[in-house]
Order: C-alpha cells, then structure tokens, then sequence
C-alpha cells in the first residue's frame, strides 16, 4: 500500500510511535522463511527403530538433499519445504537441513506434520509492529491496516495506493433484500451473493499474513473477511446462502428471549436491546458481533452471501458487554466506523476470492441499503488559532501538505484561514473540531519542534486550601510526637465492619469487588488500624501509628459524606498509653476535656472516654477491649478533623499583663478512689468565684493515713484582681468559701 | 612598738588565713582578726592613749592590715567557692551515650512526603490545592470529561461501582471539572487524591493509589506552555535537568492529547532494562482541554484555553525509592513506613 516504503520496522515503529500511536513492540516472523525453497520428496526409507524417515529430497536450486524427518505426511511426491541448516547426524543418519511444518515457517499453526504447498510465493521474513490498542480508541481507520498505510506514507511523504477497487462490484438487480429496521442502529448493510464457490485452505501467503497478526487461518472463505477486516478494518461475515430461509435479510431489533446459537459453539438468550441480523426463519447472526452456527461456511458450502455492513457504535458495545463477548468484529464497530467503507471491503473480496477461489461466480448485483449519508461540515482552522495552541507558528504550505497527506482536503478559503474537509473515515467520531486538526498538524511537525516557553501571567497568592493544610498541620503534630503515618484502603469486609459496632447494611457497598472481603466502603477507619496494631504486634514490643484518611457515610440521595478522621493508636506490651495519647490529643485540642463515656463493644470497659472541645464532642478516646488485642494495650484516638478544622482558627486577642501580683493556695480533696478528678476541678472552680485566675491539678494519693476506699486530690488554685492586690483576709475569704461549699456536697478537705 | 605588734599580728593572721582547711576555719580566722571584737579591733581601742599624731599615723597602719587581711580573706574564700563548684560539676557527670527518654520522631507517609513536595511547588508557581471526592457521580467521572455513555474510553478504567449508581473515581480528573465549575477561570490547580481500578494486585498492580491532577485555563495556553511547567515539575521532582518528549496519546478530555516520557534516569538514553532498550520512559499523560469539557464547565473554548495532566504519585515515589512491591504502601507495616 507504501509501495515506496523502505524503513525497516524498528525506524519505522519509532516514527509511529512519535507521530501516531504507541507501539508496543516488534514480531519478527517467518525468519526461517529467509532461506526455505520449494522441494519435493523423492524416496522415503524408514530408519530402524524410529519413527523418523530418511527422506531424499529435489530442493531445486540447492540440489538433492538428505534429511532425517519425523513427519506422519513425509511421503514420496510430496511438496514441501526446505530449509538449510547445518548438517547433522540424526540416529546415526546425517541430516543436511530440514523438511519445515507450516507452524515453524510461521505460515500457520499447524505442526502436526511438515507443509504441504503448491508455492512459497508471498512467504518471505517479515515484522509485525504491535500497536498500543488504547492509543488508537478515537482512530477507526487504524484499526486496518490501510489506515496505518496512509499515516506511514505521510510521514515519509510517500504514496499511498488503494488496495479497493470500487470498479469490480457487480452491477444490476441484487440476489438478496436488505430491509433494515432501525438505520440509527445500521446506518448501513451491504452485500453479495457468491455460487459454485470452493472452500479449500486458503493460500499459504494468505494462512502467513493472518498467522502473522495473530489470527487463526480456518479456510479461504473465513480467511478472505478477516484479512479484509485486517487490511480496511471493515469487518465482514459469510454465510452459508444454501442454509438461509429466504432471501430477505432483517436486520432488526432480537425478540425478547429469541435463542441464538453462535460459530463459537455457545447459545445465547437475547434481548430486545441486542440487533440481530436474520432470515425469516429467525437470528442468523449477533450484529456487529458475531455470525451464527447454523448458517456457517462449511466444505459443502457452494453459495455464499457475503455481508458487510455497518453498525452503531454504542449497540454493539453494549451487546458486546452483556454477553461478555468481545470479537475482532466488536472491536472495530465499537470504535465508530465508516459507513463508506463497506462496499470498498466488498469490492476487496470480489478481487480476493476470484484468486483464492477459482471459479467462484457473483450472482446479481450489490445489495446495498443505507442511510442517507450527509458530508460533514468543513472545519475552519485558521493559523493564527494552530500558532495559539501549538506555541509556534507553522508555514501555511506545510500545514496544507499534512493535512493533504492524511486525506483532508483544504482551501484557503481566506488568507490565513483554511477550509478543511475531513475524510469519511475520520469523521464518524474522531475529527470534528478545530482542535482535532491542531493534533494533526502538531504531531506531524513534531512535537520535539516546539520549544518549552514560561506564560505571562500576573503574580497572585492562589487561593489557600484551608482544610489541606489543617490536616498537614495534625500530621506534623502526629509525626513530632512519634507516631508514623499509615494508609489503609477504603474498603472493609462485613465481618470488619461488626467487630467495631457497625452494620454492614448502613455502608456504601461496592458491587464488583474485588474480594468478599473489599465490599464495603469504610464508614470507620478504627478496622483498618486495628488491622496495623495486630500486625505490627507481631515484630514491635511498643509503637505508635496514625492515619488520616476519609469516613465514607451512606446520604439518602447524591454522594456520601466523606468525612476526614485521624485514627491515632499508640500500642505497648506492657503499658497503656492513653495518657500519652492524651497528652498529644491536648496539644492538638488545647482546653479539651476527656469525658468518660459509656465503653463500646469493642472498647475497655472501664477506659473510654469523649473529647469535648468547644462545646462539641470531637471524637473519643479509649483502649481497645483487651479480646481485640490480647498481645498488649492499644490506647487509641480518633478524631473528626472536618469538625475541630471548623472550630479552629479563632483569632486570638492579646489581654494585657497583670500588673497587680496573683497569689496561690492549694487544697486537697477527700473523695471516694473512683471519684473523677475532673469533677472536683470543676466545682472547685465554679465555687472560687470571679478571682480565680487558674486551676491546677497537683497529685492524688490513697493509703495511710486515709481512709481505705478513699483518695485525697489536690489543686492549687491562683487567684488574683486586674485591678489590685489582694489581702490576705480576702484570699482566706475565697479558700473559706470553697471547703464550706465543698463539705455542703459531702467532701472533706485536709487542710 | 605597736607598729610591730601589729606587723605581727598581720603576719600571724596570713599564716592562719592559708592554713584554713575549710570556709568554717576561715570564718574563725576573720571573726579573730578583723571582727568587731578581733585583735585589730582591740588594738585600735587603745589608741586612745597616743598623741593625735600617733594616732593618725597607727590608724593608717592599723587600716592596712586590715585591707591586707581582708584581700587576703576574701581571696581564699573565692579559693573554697571555686572547689566547691569543681566538686559539684564533677559530680554531677552524666553519659550522653545513654538515649534521650520519649519517642523518636515519626515518619510521614512515602506519598504524603512527595505529594506535599509537589503542593509547595505548584503553590509556589501560583496554583491552588483543590480537593474532591473520592466515591463520584458518572457525570463527573466520565461524561463531563467528554466520555459519554458508551464510550470506548470507559472500558480502559476499569471502574469499581458502588450501589446507588456512583462509583469510585478512576482519575483525579474529576476535580477538574469541579476546580472548573467552583473558580471559573482563568484558572491554575492541582488535585492530588487517591483514586480506584478495579484490579487485582500484584507487587506491580494496585486497585487503590495516587494520582496529581494539574490544569491551567487562561487566555492563552498553548503546548509551549505545557511543555514548561512539565519540564519545570520533573526537573523539580528528580532534582536533576530532564530531557522530556510528547508524542500522541489518546484521553477523551484533552485536544492535542499527549504522553510524556523522559529521557531513562538510569541509562540516560542509550538503553537498559528500566526504560525496555527504549531509553525513554513513559511518565505522564497530558494535553490541551478538550473544548468540550470546558464547554461542559461553562467556559467558552474561543476566549480560553488550558492545559491538564496527570502525574503517578504511586508510580513516582516507587521510582523516587526503589520501591519494588506496590503493595508495601498500603500494608501499614511499620518496617516499610519507618525507612521514609
Ligand atoms: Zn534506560
């Protein structure tokens, strides 16, 4: 199609790969082909005790040659091919080369004995470039060969000839009807009917192109549509014409629960969504998708209707995804093709099958329904609008030279600005908009052709993420204190999810996970650093972990509520680190308050505790019940960062320095052992009335001389005026008050 | 006479002051010597006795002795305060060998440290930190990023569904339509965020990692600019010049679409294992808006322009370190996460 074309495949795989699509490596085949030559078997004798032959062979230009062959079909007469290698003794016979199998010439796959052929011509060593399929979804030309033709010959600037020659279609009335339903769904259907057709092994340059791409050879009707879907990306279907009912052929919508029997061997249930191609009979082939195996060719088969045809995109993606069956076909219709192309295809089949299959008759003319087809509106591209977006300018006969060569046609319609036409193949999804061009001409130029350039723009401060940084900030505070970040995913398994009080029922469930175990979206992220303190247990006698990362809540309509936490846990063999994590909590929360709370499950019964910050509760605080972690004690906090980032931030105010000197007391409580501190603290506080300037905690203790079951607790309270001294008579006044207030409640105090 | 008298005393006192074996002794001395009742003291009561002449004369004889003695004094008491203070320091050793009490530092999450880097960066180069969702509607996962419905583009994320119709975003991109529709433009942002395939994993494979979406939309935006702040960004990133190329790449949301690879680390571009002989390797993909996600947004394609990418955060810090197994990032073993 480049007759041109003299790059070998490693240059030119580099120039697609930078100017079309991604290539993803070079096959090198039929390398044996190099030196094979045509030779016929002339005598044949057994070798004692083997089932290898001695066989004699005519390779014509090498002469007669000996060779040891283990083939079932080595027999005298035989055709075969011949290929030198060094010469060696085989069960005590010296083999000079070898008599090759279609499989190891690389000509098709079959091994089980050595080529039986008429010719080698179109054999030779070859290379096939894979190409990336992700890289050409928007390009459906390119899913044939044809198409990487075109984009090869405008690289190098060579030409590009059409291997479909519209001239050897039949003229006249068609042999079948076309009636199509829907022409959303088949823009268009076309077709031929073949007699006294051959179905034989297709030619062995056929078997070696399509064996080289990776297809299947199977006879020379199947090969022919496959080789034309590979060359023009069109791809085709036979049927057996003697095994239809009718000569109608309906291209229409499936019945609801219509039975359909494919050429893989497998029965399908269709449904109204499913486009079905059929006779009057009923479904003969899945369209776009895959023909049925009633009407396969088969060696009976002596009259074929050919078809190609058109499909909608989406229809066949969808088919092809509920019924899990994706097809050479599929792939092709499912990238948008070109309703122009099924009669090139076609035309391509005339010229083939006369080759591969002598004899063969058209019979009638082409049938050939479609939509009315409109030509797409021609695209404006001015030059000034290709510079803006390239960042460099481009001549405007070099941009009139690619995109000729890629098939558009151009006028200048004004100075400056082009009228551009796209080509039929590039318009059923690809090309449509000004932009679309820039990449064809950018990529052509060469990317490597613009030079980096910084932007003028004007210095501004961006907009701050205030909950970003609030969450780095925890991070610091988290990471300073010791602890090491850790991320968890967001999935959590049912089981997870009740060890720590949750319902499964209430969580965001995945409906294709990946495991059992993965369905839920996460509601907590307590399960996932439970999970780190079981694990890290087993190698560390102490250690300290936390994660920041998103509760993902069920709303009743729209997105969840994806809430950030931090999960800090602090885990030792021996000692509970609640009051560390305490302590770490208080620097991130200054003045919180720890309220003992009422122990969940999964929590110590008797350490498990709210924190309270700014009049609202802003997570908990608690060791994990000892059946959750039975190596040691996992003190453990977790925190709602979207509440306290909400409750932050307040401006602080500077209160000018006391100029008249506080004083300081302390008292100590007696209070039954489990009498909570904090309670004490705080109607200490609210009885010292407005002079109390601070209260301390000082220490606690039980055991002689108190009484047993009891504990004394004491404070130092300071106490002061912004606008004088003190006496000391009012200072005793403050202290009075408070242990008379304090006895009214039933405290004693040791003074 | 008396001038000797006191010549003697003085020298007796000096001997006694140097003798002291402790501050106490030394106390003793003084309160003999020069205390209000000491030998100079009684001396100088019988002066009354003596002609004013004399006893101006003894009196500055007598003040002498007293300032010799009192130096004298006064320096060895300095001399005990001085050992005192050796002895004290000196006991008061300690090993520094032995460990400060308390936890050691922390560490920060491989990915947060690196995307973090990367905030600072774009921030610094005026754009802003812009978050989104992790569980998203279609619309903005697909059909707002110009891939509607049945799009062949869908089938190459593969996407987790959750039950109510929204799945887990495939892509940061996403947040670009919601930077987009919120700020308007012009426009500069980065979201960086955890997105979600639906794969298995494997030491190469991962169903959760991290991506960093970039965009800009101004008035004028073209691929020279893309091509600067990409060069700028991994230059950053490796610390070190890079050589970048573009070359076609297909992704719905962008027009020109681009790959970007760098010239292979490692070989520096002849060829090695690292960069499959290419000597380039493949790092992000990126391009030009495609108009009709900015039609999408609200922007009008004719007066403004951009560019996106995407970059790996996964994928750059197992570079970054030499990380060899995708899976440590997520296991939240302590062994892994302490060497960062
Ligand atoms: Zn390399």
């Amino acid at each position: 199609m480049v007759p041109g074309l003299t790059e070998t495949a490693g240059p030119l795989e580099r120039l697609i790969t930078m100017k079309t699509a991604e290539c993803e490596g070079i096959e090198e085949t039929g390398a044996l082909l190099a030196e094979a030559c045509v030779a016929r078997v002339e005598s044949v004798e057994p070798i004692p005790g083997s089932h290898n032959v001695k066989a004699v062979v005519d390779a014509g230009p090498l002469g007669m040659k000996t060779v040891v062959c283990g083939a079932p079909n080595c027999r005298p007469g035989l055709l075969t091919a011949y290929v030198p290698l060094d010469k060696k003794v085989v069960q005590g016979v010296e083999s000079d080369g070898m008599l090759a199998s279609g499989a190891e010439l690389g000509i098709n796959r079959d091994h089980a004995g050595i080529v039986e052929l008429g010719s080698l011509e179109g054999c030779a060593p070859d290379a096939a470039i894979e190409i990336d399929n992700k890289s050409i979804t928007h390009r459906p030309d390119l899913w044939g060969h044809h198409g990487m033709a075109r984009e090869v010959a405008a690289i190098l600037g060579l030409e590009l000839t059409d291997p479909a020659r519209l001239d050897l279609l039949p003229q006249g009335p068609a042999a079948v009807t076309v009636r199509i339903e829907d022409f959303d769904l088949c823009p268009r259907y076309s077709a031929l009917v073949f007699e006294n057709v051959t179905v034989q092994p297709s030619p062995l340059w056929l078997q070696y192109r399509l064996t080289a791409i990776g297809l299947n050879p199977i006879n020379n009707i199947v090969d022919m549509t496959n080789f034309v879907m590979a060359e023009l990306a069109q791809p085709m279907h036979a049927f057996d014409a003697d095994l239809l009912h009718g000569d109608t052929i309906f291209i229409r919508a499936a019945k609801p629960g219509e039975a359909f029997r494919a050429l893989n061997g497998e029965s399908y249930t269709l449904e109204a969504s499913h486009l079905v191609i059929a006779d009057s009979a009923g479904a003969i082939a899945l369209a776009g998708v895959i023909g049925g195996g009633d009407s396969a060719i088969s060696e009976k088969t002596t009259r074929v209707v050919l078809e190609s045809a058109n499909f909608q995109a989406s229809s066949v993606r969808k088919t092809s995804s509920s019924l899990k069956l994706r097809t050479d076909a599929s792939m092709r219709f499912e990238k948008a093709q070109d309703p122009v192309n099924t009669v090139r295809g076609l035309a391509r089949a005339v010229e083939l099958l006369r080759e591969i299959s002598p004899g063969i008759r058209l019979v009638g003319g082409l049938a050939d329904e479609m939509r009315e087809m409109t030509a797409p509106p021609a695209i404006e591209l001015s030059l000034e609008w290709l510079e803006r977006k390239m960042g460099r300018a481009t001549e405007p006969s070099e941009v009139r030279r690619i995109l000729r060569s890629l098939a558009f046609g151009v006028s200048e319609a004004q100075p400056g600005v082009f009228s551009v036409t796209v080509p039929s193949w590039r318009a059923t999804k690809d090309v449509d908009i000004k932009d679309d061009l820039v990449e064809e001409v950018g990529r052509m130029v060469g990317y490597d052709s613009i030079t980096p350039r910084a932007p003028l723009l004007p210095a501004a401060v961006p907009p701050g993420n205030a909950a970003r940084r609030f969450q780095h900030d925890v991070r610091n505070l988290f990471v300073d204190n010791g602890f090491t970040e850790v991320y968890n995913y967001s999935f959590l398994s049912e089981e997870a999810a009740r060890a720590f009080g949750l319902d499964p029922a209430a969580h965001i469930r995945v409906t294709n996970p990946i495991a059992s175990n993965q369905e839920l979206m996460r509601a907590s992220l307590l399960p996932g650093i439970w999970k780190n303190i079981t694990g890290n247990a087993r190698h560390r006698e102490s250690f300290r972990l936390f994660e920041i990362g998103l509760e993902i809540h069920r709303r009743e309509q729209g997105l969840p509520e994806e809430i950030p936490h931090l999960v800090a846990a602090l885990y030792d063999r021996q000692d509970g680190g609640i009051f560390e994590l305490k302590r770490v909590a208080e620097c991130l929360l200054p003045g919180a308050r720890t309220v003992p709370a009422e122990a969940r499950d999964y929590e110590h019964a008797a350490r498990a505790a709210e924190i309270h910050w700014k009049g609202a509760v802003v997570g908990r605080l608690f060791e994990l019940h000892p059946r959750m972690v039975d190596t040691g004690r996992a003190a453990i906090l977790d925190l709602d960062l979207r509440l306290i980032e909400s409750l932050s931030g307040e401006r602080t105010k500077y209160t000018p320095i006391r100029r008249y000197p506080s004083s300081a007391f302390d008292l100590s409580v007696i209070a039954p052992l489990r009498e909570q501190a904090g309670k004490l603290e705080g109607a200490i506080a609210g009885f010292a009335g407005p002079l109390l300037e601070a209260i301390q905690f000082v220490r606690q203790y039980s055991g002689p001389p108190l009484v047993e079951g009891t504990k004394s607790v004491s404070f130092r309270l300071t106490v002061g005026s912004p606008e004088r001294t003190l006496s000391s008579e009012e200072i005793a006044a403050i202290r009075t008050t408070i242990i008379e207030r304090m006895r009214d409640l039933g405290y004693e105090l040791r003074v | 006479m008396l001038d000797e008298s006191i010549q003697e005393l003085a020298s007796r006192c000096l001997a006694r002051i140097a003798a002291a074996g402790s501050p106490e002794a030394l106390e003793a001395v003084r309160v003999d010597a020069v205390g209000r009742k000491g030998a100079l003291a009684e001396i100088s009561k019988g002066m009354g006795k003596l002609t004013p002449e004399e006893r101006k004369r003894i009196g500055q004889v007598l003040n002498a002795a007293k300032q010799q003695l009192e130096a004298a004094l006064d320096a060895r008491k300095q001399e005990f305060g001085d050992a005192a203070l050796r002895a004290r320091l000196d006991a008061e050793w300690v090993d520094l060998t032995l460990p400060a009490p308390g936890p050691r530092r922390g560490h920060l999450h491989p990915i947060t440290r690196i995307q973090r880097e990367l905030e600072d960066l774009f921030v610094s180069l005026g754009f802003t930190v812009l978050d989104g969702p992790e569980v998203e509607t279609e619309y903005y996962n697909f059909d707002a990023l110009n891939m509607p419905p049945d799009h062949p583009a869908r089938d190459m994320q593969d996407t987790f569904w959750l039950d109510g119709g929204n799945l887990l975003r495939t892509h940061t991109s996403p947040v670009q339509v919601r930077g987009m529709e919120h700020l308007g433009p012009p426009l500069r942002m980065i979201a960086p965020g955890r997105v979600f395939r639906n794969e298995s994993v494997d030491a190469s494979h991962e169903h959760t990692f991290y991506q960093l979406e970039g965009m800009m939309i101004d008035r004028d935006v073209s691929v020279a600019h893309l091509l600067y702040f990409m060069k700028t960004l991994l230059t950053a990133i490796f610390q070190r010049d890079v050589t970048v190329r573009l070359r076609p790449g297909y992704f719905p949301f962008v027009e020109p679409g681009f790959e970007l690879d760098i010239r292979c680390l490692i070989c520096g571009g002849p060829g090695c294992p690292v960069c499959k002989h290419s000597g380039w390797v493949e790092l992000l993909p990126c391009g030009l808006v495609n108009p009709n996600v900015l039609r999408i947004s609200g922007i009008d394609p004719e007066k403004w322009g951009g560019f996106a990418f995407g970059l790996g955060l996964t994928r750059l810090v197992m570079m970054r370190y030499g990380i060899d197994d995708i899976r440590h990032l997520q296991g939240g073993d302590l062994r892994f996460l302490e060497q960062f």
